[in-house]
């Protein structure tokens, strides 16, 4: 595989139907194999769900972060499910026990924002360490998932993939770098009418941001600080974001429609159709 | 993989692009397989081409080609009197020779009047880049074939508009059927498409360009009313703008009062 490979397969994926998401990435893919690796880690596809059998079957949401083989991680009892072999999951990635815990808190806490934001749907989080050694309030990652559905007509996922790390210039001074990613799905299809009509897609966006912390508190504390700095800045990008998709959903491609259709254009659209106007007019004289 | 499996795959993708954007599709599957695809991918392009009444340059004149002015490989235009062949990928016409086209059905006169009252309506109602037609339709002499296409792309702003309107009209049963199909893809940092579509049926039509003129016009107001809709209260049942307290969210460790009260409200 080339860069050159790769590159034009995202720029194809940008351009493709994004309903098809998951299609057109398998077709690319059979097309080209060796793109099967790097395609996978880097393209978002809307979340799936699962059901965690050691906690009331309480759901969970599942992507290629949490994934081993062909299980994913629940972060309700940090156990893959469908369960691996003792053999299998001695390979499988977990989170440092230190860093288990801020996990745990974190999941808590996001599960407060999904209820508070989207009154329903699932929320994941899941951490990884960027270090050997294990977490001692320094440099970690992870995504934090949301995904609500209303009916099969609406559908929403959030993505946010983040790194933590130190900065170079200041132990106290954290650089929380978050890509997040928005798949967004409508759709108001009339069967007794013969009309459809589908609003699809996705939108990206990075953010960084450097956040002091007091690293002269105890773990638990410096683990709380991560937690509500990211908290804080997933809150306020994804409310940016939501404009975002409001104004791009709801406004531009509708402005951009009736560049295409618009029963109400004004004498000016006469101006720019008059060459077009003229050539009809020379072609019918010939007829 | 077996070629009829690539063709299938090529296919796909060729079906699923924007129409704005094919000459950039095929760059990227030529950079994807290799110089060896070309003609499978160009194949797709041109069937792509005539299945969605693309329109073409030729001598500076916009013609749609469709199964209905397609004569062998070549494709005619009966208002300039002229038969061509497609570069598929550029979207132009060559080898333009001559050619006579007279309607069984419609007189020159008849189908000038027709031409004149579509034009009309398009420039009132079209902004975009407009090319439309009508054609026979072969084998079946009482009907004829009316094609709207108006586009707007602006991929220097990565977006483009596509409204394609097709219908068939039966000059002795006076039925109109056909198909709108309109779409707008997004692709500033992201990939988003709008599509929407309609099924056309109607029977007594005696002014057809009036008759489209109502349902396209009628077509357009619902859209506008789907937009507002979905946006009210499909988007809105998401995710709130800001939570019931009307302010951002007390991070750190006294978030687990959000629960506490909410538990204690609903009487937990």
């Amino acid at each position: 595989m080339s860069d050159a490979q790769f590159d034009a397969a995202l720029d194809l994926l940008r351009r493709l139907n994004p309903t098809k998401l998951q299609e057109n990435l398998n077709n690319l893919i059979e097309l080209q194999p060796n793109l099967a690796q790097d395609l996978l880690s880097s393209v978002d596809v809307p979340l799936s769900i699962r059901k965690d059998p050691t906690d009331s079957n309480r759901e969970y949401l599942c992507c290629d972060y949490n994934r081993d083989i062909d299980s994913f991680r629940s972060p309700w009892s940090n156990t893959y499910f469908p369960e691996l072999s003792s053999e299998d999951s001695q390979d499988s990635p977990f989170p440092s026990t230190p860093l288990r815990q801020v996990e745990i808190l974190a999941n808590d806490s996001f599960d407060i924002y999904r209820d508070l934001y989207y009154e329903g749907g699932i929320s994941s989080v899941y951490f990884w360490d960027l270090n050997e050694e294990e977490f001692d309030g320094h440099d970690f990652a992870g995504v934090v998932l949301f995904k609500k559905n209303q009916s099969d007509h609406s559908n929403w996922d959030s993505i946010h993939v983040f790194e933590v790390t130190a900065s170079p210039s200041s132990s106290d001074t954290f650089n929380y770098r978050v890509t997040t990613t928005i798949i967004l799905h409508l759709d108001k299809t009339n069967y007794d009418h013969d009309s459809q009509m589908m609003l699809s897609g996705n939108l990206t966006r990075q953010t960084e941001k450097d956040i002091g912390v007091d690293m002269s508190r105890p773990l638990e504390i410096i683990s709380t600080s991560h937690v509500a700095n990211l908290g804080s800045l997933i809150e306020d990008i994804e409310s940016q974001m939501r404009n975002l998709l409001e104004t791009v959903y709801f406004e531009k491609t509708r402005d951009i429609f009736h560049q295409t259709k618009n029963a109400a254009i004004a004498s000016s659209a006469e101006e720019t159709n008059k060459d077009a106007h003229a050539e009809v007019i020379k072609g019918l004289q010939s007829l | 993989m077996s070629s009829s499996k690539f063709e299938e795959v090529i296919n796909k993708i060729i079906n699923d692009s924007p129409p704005g954007e094919l000459r950039e599709v095929y760059d990227d599957l030529i950079k994807i397989t290799s110089e060896n695809s070309k003609n499978t991918i160009l194949d797709a392009i041109e069937n792509y081409n005539v299945q969605n009444c693309i329109p073409i340059e030729v001598n500076g004149n916009s013609v749609i080609i469709s199964k209905y002015n397609k004569e062998g490989a070549k494709f005619f235009d009966p208002v300039n009197s002229v038969i061509f062949s497609v570069n598929h990928l550029e979207r132009k016409g060559l080898d333009i020779e001559p050619y006579e086209f007279t309607h069984a059905k419609i007189e020159k006169g008849q189908l000038k009047e027709l031409h004149d009252k579509l034009h009309e309506y398009l420039l009132q109602s079209f902004p975009g880049d407009v090319s439309f037609a009508v054609y026979p339709v072969p084998e079946e002499i009482s009907k004829i074939s009316i094609i709207i296409v108006s586009t707007k792309y602006n991929p220097n702003n990565f977006w483009n508009g596509h409204w394609r309107s097709s219908y068939i009209y039966d000059l002795e049963t006076r039925e109109l059927s056909g198909q709108i199909s309109t779409q707008v893809h997004y692709y500033e940092d992201g990939n988003v498409s709008f599509q929407s579509g309609k099924d056309i049926n109607q029977s007594n039509v005696d002014d057809v360009v009036c008759t489209i003129r109502d349902i396209e016009t009628n077509f357009e107001n619902d859209l506008d009313l789907s937009f507002f809709d979905l946006n009210e209260k499909q988007f809105k049942a998401l995710r709130r703008r800001l939570p019931v307290t009307r302010s951002k969210i007390n991070w750190g460790s006294a978030i687990g009062s959000y629960r506490l009260g909410k538990n204690a409200a609903e009487g937990k």
